[in-house]
């Protein structure tokens, strides 16, 4: 256990002092970030002020649902096709394959982890300036809903990790990786209360919407932050969600070993 | 693999049906390697030198056949094999490019989960061998290829592996530093007593390591045995090189074929079947103006490429 811990503080390590390098690639990112949910957050807010409210939410009500998108997404969200499609694809993993540790499960969740610290760390000042201009009502966020939140966020990261990481894998048996995880993303956007917040969805995509593990990563944990969540979903989501991350973890695990596998075949 | 012929209408057509032929990289080698051994593993390009040594690192499941590496199947890559053996390929970077080879160093430390004490001792000692020093602070992109190569090597023997598996471990160096990285494995195997199966296009690198060579090609074992006892299988001649007083190389068609010198020292070869070296010499001797003699073996190089057309 030690040995482990000791494994993920030098991956930790390592991982933060590399990626302060690519502050050019880190502005990029986090534009890529923020201007879906601004953009949706400026269309929404245009509609609700015009029409007095949309499916009853406000204008503050979108404002404070987008802005906090803006973090969550940052925490839960992970970018496993970029530290790892082109080392499938360009044969570097084998380097990975040579050291006695799952390079997944140890180095690529510390990239992400050390990425989301770094990305925060800009993030943070970016999002006091947009709420300043945008002056949210934020008085319906409790210590509690925050508390609530944490395990939620944590829980959403650990589903869309291991769900991108599966997708990821399929870069073992196919060259066209980058156009499978778009359409990957493309389901996220719609199905994770990016794209609008779910009360707002058609009600035939709902239920679909609440049974897939995408509204886990975004709209639940913000559910909870602004303290809109239903007493009665909160504990069925909590139980959906660890549903979702063991199911997602085995099903990785599976996919990884054979991945792995045809790898080995073909020419690592 | 997929293959196809050049141009549009082949490109249009393996959209619809890929054409795919089964090559078969490795077929047949079989060899043991005792402990402690120093092997040159030699063939031309494509030959399967490096597709066998990756099924021994456990980087390729084969479809057929067996291997056993310290007790272990490779390709099961239990920790404990991983733990024991390093592949170092000198086209590939373990290093992170972008910070200082100690801190991937420590990283190793504890990926290997080496007490400080152990790694501090071998940190010193690769040191010593490899003058890392003042190398090892910098960014690894900073670095020229010979110290990338250094700081490459000492990241895969760090954890003291029991077997080395090394493809190129020279390749693009220049002369001063593949003679440093040589004469540091040649000082690691004597230290350690560590097994080394070594790949190279540079014959000096095996004259200077390896008492025994194994030689495929297509695929398949073609010599495995002693550097020397190649030489004699494969050109059983040596060549006699004479100095002559008054330059005169007219008629020494007579005494067996004479091989063209490409260094500027004056010196004419004749290269002879190895056992009639004494008679030939002594006529030599006796009808010419000899100033200098000598007996050698032909260039390895020759040997080698001779082995491979055989």
């Amino acid at each position: 256990m030690t040995a482990m811990l000791r494994i993920y503080q030098r991956l930790w390590q390592v991982n933060w002092a590399e990626q302060w390098q690519y502050r050019a690639n880190l502005l990029m990112y986090l534009l890529y970030w923020m201007v879906s949910p601004i953009v949706y957050l400026a269309v929404w807010t245009a509609v609700a002020n015009s029409q007095g409210s949309v499916g009853g939410l406000t204008a503050n009500d979108f404002a404070t649902y987008y802005l906090t998108l803006l973090l969550v997404d940052v925490l839960t969200s992970e970018i496993t096709i970029h530290i790892l499609g082109y080392k499938v694809q360009e044969g570097s993993l084998s380097v990975d394959l040579l050291k006695p540790m799952h390079p997944v499960l140890t180095s690529t969740l510390v990239y992400n982890l050390a990425f989301k610290a770094l990305t925060l760390l800009v993030l943070v000042p970016v999002w006091v300036v947009l709420a300043l201009l945008v002056q949210p009502d934020f008085s319906a966020v409790t210590l509690g809903n925050l508390l609530l939140a944490v395990p939620a966020v944590m829980l959403g990261f650990g589903i869309s990790f291991v769900l991108g990481a599966t997708v990821t894998c399929l870069a073992f048996w196919t060259t066209r990786i980058y156009s499978i995880s778009e359409f990957y993303w493309a389901l996220a956007v719609l199905f994770s209360g990016q794209f609008v917040p779910l009360e707002l969805m058609p009600g035939a995509l709902r239920p679909i919407a609440e049974a897939l593990p995408f509204q886990l990563l975004k709209y639940f944990p913000i559910q909870l932050i602004l303290g809109r969540a239903a007493p009665e979903t909160i504990l069925p989501n909590f139980m959906l969600g660890m549903a979702w991350l063991v199911a997602g973890l085995a099903v990785f695990l599976v996919v990884w070993k054979a991945g792995v596998k045809r790898y080995s075949a073909v020419g690592a | 693999m997929p293959e196809r012929e050049g141009g549009l209408g082949a490109a249009v057509r393996s959209f619809f049906k890929r054409k795919y032929t089964n090559v078969e990289a490795v077929k047949n080698v079989t060899f043991n390697i005792a402990q402690g051994e120093v092997v040159g593993f030699l063939g031309p390009n494509g030959a399967g030198k490096t597709t066998t040594l990756k099924m021994l690192s456990g980087l390729l499941h084969p479809t057929a056949g067996r291997a056993d590496v310290l007790g272990y199947t490779p390709w099961e890559r239990k920790n404990d094999f991983l733990r024991a053996m390093t592949l170092v390929m000198g086209q590939r970077n373990r290093l992170s490019w972008d910070i200082p080879a100690a801190d991937s160093f420590l990283l190793n430390q504890a990926v290997y989960r080496l007490s400080n004490d152990d790694y501090q001792r071998t940190l010193a000692e690769l040191d010593d061998l490899l003058e890392l020093a003042p190398i090892m602070r910098k960014p690894v992109r900073n670095l020229s290829l010979g110290e990338r190569m250094k700081c490459e090597l000492a990241a895969g023997l760090l954890h003291r592996p029991k077997v080395l598996f090394l493809d190129e471990p020279t390749i693009g160096l220049d002369l001063t530093a593949q003679a440093r990285i040589r004469g540091f494995l040649r000082e690691y195997n004597r230290r350690t007593g560590a097994t080394i199966l070594l790949t190279s296009h540079y014959m000096a690198d095996v004259v200077a390591l390896c008492e025994r060579v194994i030689i495929i090609h297509h695929g398949q074992l073609k010599y495995d045995g002693s550097l020397t006892g190649l030489t004699r299988r494969i050109a059983p001649v040596k060549l006699i090189g004479l100095a002559l007083l008054n330059g005169a190389a007219n008629g020494l068609e007579r005494y067996g074929t004479v091989v063209p010198n490409e260094s500027s020292d004056g010196k004419l070869f004749v290269q002879v079947p190895a056992g009639e070296v004494a008679a030939v010499t002594a006529r030599m001797l006796s009808d010419l103006p000899v100033q200098d003699l000598t007996i050698e073996d032909p260039p390895i190089e020759t040997v080698i490429e001779r082995a491979f057309n055989e």
